[in-house]
């Protein structure tokens, strides 16, 4: 059942909190302050660290999992209920990968479009963007593990100089504590999922990590990394606005950046969305690269072919959203999608495979 | 019958062409001026004897002295003995005269006896012509040893073995070229390497189907892993020190015939940055240049560029004190600012390679003609600002900072695409262009050895020798990626440190 991988191809154990790590901070992190605060309001950090909680739990299935069958989505499948209906259930796998990578690049391209270029091409943007993409998953597994590594390394001072609002932060607008009820926290942790997804994406490429019992500390810590990120970010958020002041920012952490202010550059937002396209790069790169390994797995079709048309669906769909509401719909689309396949059909997966074992042990 | 006829009148035939052949051989030999057959008799047994050799690659003083006196006055009758009256090192018998015609143009002299013209004596009389060992001068160190390599492979080896003398060093030699037939030679530490770059190495060159090599640049070229890159994928270095302390690393050198340079493999792109003075300086001092050697050359690609972008789209981004400098400097200039670097950066390149082309005194003025004349003209003409003249002038000096060559050629083109992508989409074009660089340098290797070690994949002991030198106490292990048989250098520290006042 195993999927047999090249030595040569395989990644340290290590890596593996750069590759979840980098897939769960996108675009989600610019904006995902106000969406929580709907509903949780100032509690909103609580929510922060319950879907952090859960998202280990998550972590904690889906590697117990994958070392019962030792593979990756497909073979699970292949475990549970055989190879033919496999090719069947693969199908909306594949499809929601697809709307992942499209989310977050028609996001990012908004951001641009808003923020700097008002006349930026979609089409043309995402066409470059995603020929960088296929350059980077013809290079292998292992460059799209580096991309991952440098787009975590390289603009990790940003989150120092998330620090040049304290001066302006006003902690006290933290308090009351649990001034809202616990369905309203759940609610803001529901709404914080689009943010967090990405994590799922060790389900693609569990087979190509060199001692994949080693990584699964280095998995937990990424989700920790994020949840701590987040909460930085996010108490920095609440203490820095006011409640009706974040509710009219959709992007609130480029609005927090202006306030930084160096003797050679003002408006830090610039560079912040520009350091953003190596950040959302290797999101981009893994979720393609995911499901044409999907598509070779269950249809047996090269990779080569499927990422070319796999890209090219992407374009389409980047192309097609246009308002803000259209592409709001589109992520929301992702986040409920994402929602159910990661808190509810992964638990039931896992459940499954618990229970097949069982059944093929007896 | 008929059968057997065919097969003798073929054989007939064969042997004919064979003849023809032969002496078509010999006749195009002869056609050569410097082509000398002499006919000697021996004095003692009267036989006699033809020499052949060709007079540009022979030393006749070698002949003259070392060869004729004995082959004339000492006794010999069969080809054989000649072996024991010369005092010639290199002397062989052969049978077979396919070997003549390499002999004679490698600088062997051709003896047979006219009694028995089915044996070949040869024997080594080269003549040395190259010139003599000089101070490196394009990695010049104002520290450290002066001399650098020659064209001659034999000089060379000796250069490297003077340092290494351990019969661990291993030279293997082979020809490449079907017209040159350039002797290139590999050299290694056996024991400290590892074996599959050795053999990727030797495929590799025993691969090359090529009719002339001119430098071991030739060579560099062909074994790169992706000859598509501007990058480098062989270091090529011209001193023997930089050589025999990378070969005690663990790499591989070669050394072509005819070529002052050797190239080493597997590199690194750090080790681009890395000049050999850095290991004759205190590690401290070391460290700090190369952390300004790694920022200039950001700086270098980078800056116009960025210049570009800010004054095209980005204006928000300078703070207000600055843009009003910007300002005044560039109320004059008609040209937008992409026009505006591209002419002072095509200056730059003009006179650069002006520079590079011309001899060196005339070279000279050239700079100062361009540096100072077209520089200052072109500002008070209102071309160009001089706010940007500083940057770019900045950006070429910073550029001459990498000690390799090579390296600061791939410098000098990458700016330009990064210029084009900043005219397309500002910093956004900056950030595409700086992905499509590290996904470039990812996915390219040395030897099938990743280019970016040690930073991904991520090796913290390598660290030792990269951004920073550490000092050579921490050097005790040979770098990782070279996956050596011995992986260290050096037994661990014994002594504590003793305590104050012991």
């Amino acid at each position: 059942m195993s999927v047999n991988i090249p030595v040569t191809n395989k990644i340290s154990p290590f890596l593996v909190f750069y590759l979840i790590h980098t897939m769960q901070v996108g675009v989600g992190m610019l904006g995902f302050q106000r969406i929580i605060a709907t509903y949780a309001g100032t509690d909103g950090w609580i929510s922060v660290l319950l879907t952090g909680v859960i998202l280990h739990i998550l972590m904690w299935m889906m590697y117990k999992m994958l070392a019962i069958v030792d593979g990756d989505i497909v073979t699970v499948h292949n475990y549970i209920i055989g190879k033919k209906a496999t090719k069947i259930v693969c199908i909306p796998i594949i499809l929601y990968f697809c709307l992942f990578a499209i989310s977050v690049l028609r996001t990012y391209i908004e951001i641009i479009q808003v923020w700097m270029f008002q006349e930026l091409e979609t089409f043309w943007f995402a066409l470059i963007y995603l020929l960088l993409v296929i350059y980077i998953i013809y290079g292998g597994f292992r460059t799209i593990v580096g991309i991952a590594f440098f787009s975590i390394v390289l603009p990790i001072y940003i989150l120092v100089l998330f620090l040049f609002t304290v001066p302006f932060a006003d902690f006290s607008n933290l308090l009351p504590i649990f001034d809202h009820s616990i369905g309203d926290i759940l609610k803001g942790s529901r709404n914080m999922t689009f943010t967090v997804l990405g994590f799922e994406s060790i389900l693609l490429f569990y087979p190509f990590i060199k001692n994949p019992k080693k990584s699964h500390k280095y998995a937990h810590l990424a989700i920790l990394f994020t949840t701590i990120v987040y909460l930085y970010i996010c108490i920095l958020t609440f203490s820095y606005f006011s409640e009706n002041q974040l509710q009219k920012n959709t992007w609130p952490t480029l609005t927090m950046w202006k306030i930084i202010r160096l003797p050679f550059v003002e408006r830090f937002e610039y560079i912040g969305i520009a350091s953003w396209f190596l950040l959302i790069l290797p999101i981009i790169a893994i979720s393609i690269w995911g499901t044409s390994r999907i598509i070779k797995q269950v249809y047996s079709i090269r990779q080569r072919r499927s990422v070319l048309v796999i890209s090219l669906l992407c374009l389409i769909g980047i192309c097609i959203p246009t308002t803000r509401s259209e592409i709001n719909m589109v992520t929301d689309l992702t986040a409920k999608i994402g929602f159910y396949f990661c808190y509810i059909y992964v638990p039931i997966l896992f459940v499954a495979t618990l229970i097949k074992k069982k059944v093929k042990k007896s | 019958m008929k059968n057997s006829f065919f097969k003798k009148g073929g054989k007939d035939k064969e042997s004919k062409d064979i003849k023809d052949k032969t002496s078509k051989k010999e006749n195009l030999i002869s056609m050569s001026k410097d082509y000398k057959k002499v006919i000697y008799t021996n004095e003692k047994t009267n036989i006699e004897f033809k020499i052949e050799y060709i007079s540009s690659l022979v030393d006749e003083k070698i002949i003259q002295k070392s060869a004729l006196p004995y082959l004339l006055e000492k006794e010999f009758t069969k080809i054989t003995d000649i072996k024991e009256i010369l005092p010639i090192a290199e002397v062989e018998i052969s049978e077979d005269p396919k070997q003549i015609e390499e002999r004679l143009f490698t600088g062997f002299v051709v003896l047979t006896i006219s009694s028995n013209k089915e044996k070949f004596c040869f024997f080594s009389a080269q003549k040395e012509i190259g010139r003599n060992i000089s101070v490196p001068e394009v990695e010049f160190s104002v520290i450290g040893p002066k001399e650098a390599f020659v064209e001659t492979l034999e000089q060379n080896l000796n250069l490297i073995r003077k340092r290494l003398p351990v019969k661990e060093l291993i030279v293997e030699e082979t020809t490449v070229g079907q017209l040159s037939k350039t002797k290139v030679a590999i050299i290694y530490l056996q024991g400290v390497v590892d074996d599959e770059n050795v053999n990727t190495v030797k495929q590799r060159i025993n691969d090359i189907k090529i009719d002339q090599i001119t430098d071991s640049s030739f060579i560099g070229q062909i074994i790169s892993d992706n000859r598509n890159s501007p990058f480098p994928q062989v270091l090529d270095s011209e001193r023997p020190d930089r050589v025999a302390a990378v070969l005690s690393e663990g790499k591989i050198a070669v050394i072509v015939d005819g070529s002052p340079h050797a190239l080493i493999a597997p590199t690194t792109l750090i080790e681009f940055f890395s000049s050999f003075e850095d290991y004759l300086l205190n590690w401290i001092l070391a460290s700090f240049f190369r952390v300004i050697r790694l920022f200039a050359v950001a700086f270098s690609i980078l800056v116009t560029p960025l210049y570009v972008a800010t004054l095209t789209y980005h204006y928000e981004l300078i703070p207000q004190d600055l843009l009003s400098i910007l300002i005044t400097s560039r109320r004059v200039i008609p040209f937008p600012p992409i026009l505006e670097v591209l002419f002072l950066e095509l200056t730059i390149e003009l006179l650069r390679e002006a520079g590079a082309r011309l001899p060196t005194k005339v070279g000279q003025t050239i700079g100062i003609v361009g540096g100072i004349v077209i520089g200052t003209a072109s500002v008070e003409a209102g071309l160009t600002s001089n706010v940007l003249l500083i940057f770019v002038a900045l950006a070429a000096l910073a550029s001459f900072t990498t000690p390799v060559y090579r390296i600061g050629n791939t410098i000098r083109l990458l700016r330009f695409p990064f210029l084009l992508l900043a005219e397309l989409w500002g910093i956004i074009g900056i950030a595409l262009g700086f992905s499509l660089l590290l996904t470039h340098l990812i996915r390219l290797t040395s030897l099938g050895r990743p280019y970016l070690e040690p930073i991904y994949p991520t090796r913290l002991v390598d660290f030792k020798d990269s951004f920073i030198r550490l000092p050579l106490d921490a050097q005790r292990k040979r770098p990782l990626y070279l996956r050596s048989e011995s992986p260290k250098r050096m037994n661990p520290k014994g002594n504590k440190k003793k305590d104050i006042d012991e």
